[in-house]
């Protein structure tokens, strides 16, 4: 065998798709495509041949398989849950898990939702990522493209990040050294992507707090930051915002609504008995 | 690119000369680290330094292998700190500046004797950028290298028929052969030639981690140059 490679950028382009397939020989699962890259590793929709069903397979470096078992052990209703794991021939591992289908945070907000909705979805990657926090894992990478809205209104947070993960620069806090806070920045910058051009400014306010350059600054955790938006949805005064005595009277108002209109009602009833009883 | 042809320096077999891989490895105290850098880079080097300077072939050869000359007694190789950047990035920037240091003082010649400085013509012939020229050439030769590994792998065990069904199919410029045509071709049965092929691509694969980690400071950046390579 002799050999004079000369490698054309399509053989070369061809070699790096072929080269980075998994070889899922010997497995329940074929492979189908390719659906997404992430920090951690590559992403196939595959079909299981015994369960006759789509799957997505998730391949990585064999450097990060003790960290990503503890991401496959999370069990929550707000992370993509985990079938299988394994090794492939090459030594990488893989991870078989429902294939979610739906769109991304920023496909969903094309569809222009309703606030309450955006902080529906804001509400459930905080409850997924106060969990994982209290399992001991940091996302590392949390933005739009790792937040998946399904049909039903379920969300999940995605593509869960190891130690090494760059981040993506809008999201990921200024800090090196990462800690739970570096996810509460994330959740700060998520918040505001998902926020309309009017929003009130006490959502503003508590998605700038969490943003704070320094990490002491901002929300200790991820359940202080969910607790701020629940006093928001409650109408009571956001600790993050200042109010003036306008706003002030605007939210009373606003969160009083109801009384305020039969009082107004009670008050036009008798101001219509006494003109009746006058004439 | 330019008219006249690229080397075949860094290319294959002959990557480069024999009398340089000796001076690099004495030198640097390392002799297989050293050759594994130069056999990676000198030609993704010498790719970049006639782009970015627009250079022929020789001038580009000529300061390829002065880097090379210059990096080692420079003790360029024992200053890396992987802290500050990753080797690859840190190989290209030293390139940058050393071979910008020459091209000045060569122009800097050229006009004190009167000369006028001819640039070559036709170096915008490609869209890509000398960096994104250097980095896909740095993947071109991790490649080449990986598959040379290949073969060899190939040949030392006896896995001739793979080593055929991969080059037939993998290796292919244009239109490809069928999985049936290279089992008729073979006298293999058609799933043989999918595991061949299968078998084929994980040994690559690990070839090109393999010729990585040669050159790379440890697990994190690998793991980095590994995403670069395959994204």
């Amino acid at each position: 065998m002799d050999l004079n490679v000369e490698l054309s950028d399509s053989v070369l382009q061809h070699l790096r798709e072929v080269a980075d397939l998994p070889d899922l020989t010997g497995t329940r699962y074929q492979l189908q495509e390719e659906i997404g890259r992430g920090g951690l590793g590559v992403v196939y929709a595959a079909r299981d041949t015994q369960l006759d069903r789509r799957v997505a397979i998730k391949v990585m470096d064999a450097a990060w398989a003790g960290e990503a078992r503890l991401i496959a052990r999370l069990e929550h209703p707000g992370i993509v849950p985990v079938y299988e794991s394994g090794t492939l021939p090459d030594g990488r591992v893989f991870y078989a898990m429902k294939l979610v289908a739906g769109a991304h945070a920023d496909g969903y907000l094309a569809g222009n939702p309703p606030l309450g909705e955006r902080l529906r979805v804001v509400q459930r990657v905080g409850e997924a990522l106060a969990y994982a926090h209290n399992c001991g894992v940091l996302h590392r990478d949390l933005k739009p493209r790792n937040v998946m809205v399904g049909p039903f209104g379920e969300v999940y947070v995605m593509d869960w990040g190891v130690e090494g993960v760059a981040g993506t620069p809008a999201f990921r806090a200024p800090e090196t050294s990462l800690d739970q806070r570096s996810d509460v920045y994330a959740l700060g910058a998520l918040l505001v992507f998902m926020l309309p051009a009017d929003a009130p400014p006490a959502l503003g306010a508590i998605a700038a707090k969490a943003m704070r350059r320094q990490p002491e600054e901002r929300y200790p955790d991820v359940a202080a930051v969910l607790r701020e938006i629940g006093r928001f949805q409650d109408g009571l005064a956001v600790e993050a915002h200042a109010e003036s005595p306008w706003q002030r009277v605007r939210r009373l108002a606003k969160r009083n609504e109801v009384l305020l209109w039969l009082l107004a009602a009670y008050a036009g009833v008798k101001f219509l008995l006494f003109f009746a009883r006058s004439f | 690119m330019w008219g006249d042809p690229d080397t075949a320096i860094g290319g294959n077999r002959d990557r480069f000369p024999s009398t340089q891989v000796s001076l690099i490895a004495s030198a640097a105290g390392e002799p297989l680290a050293m050759e594994r850098v130069v056999a990676l880079y000198w030609k993704p080097i010498y790719k970049f330094i006639r782009f970015k300077f627009h250079k022929d072939n020789e001038a580009a050869k000529d300061l390829t292998q002065g880097f090379f000359a210059s990096a080692l007694e420079r003790d360029f190789f024992q200053r890396f700190d992987p802290s500050k950047a990753g080797f690859r990035t840190y190989l290209r920037l030293a390139v940058e500046r050393f071979a910008a240091t020459q091209h000045e003082a060569e122009n800097r010649q050229k006009r004190g004797g009167g000369v006028e400085f001819a640039e070559l013509e036709d170096h915008s012939a490609s869209t890509a950028s000398p960096e994104e020229i250097f980095l896909q050439e740095w993947r071109r030769q991790l490649f080449v290298l990986a598959i040379e590994d290949l073969r060899a792998a190939c040949a030392a065990a006896g896995k001739h028929t793979e080593w055929l069904v991969f080059e037939a199919y993998d290796l292919a410029e244009g239109e490809r052969p069928s999985y049936a045509e290279l089992a008729r071709r073979h006298g293999v049965a058609e799933t043989s030639v999918t595991n061949y092929l299968a078998w084929a691509r994980g040994r690559l694969r690990g070839f090109v981690t393999g010729r990585l980690r040669g050159v790379t400071s440890g697990e994190r950046e690998l793991r980095e140059e590994m995403r670069r390579l395959w994204t």
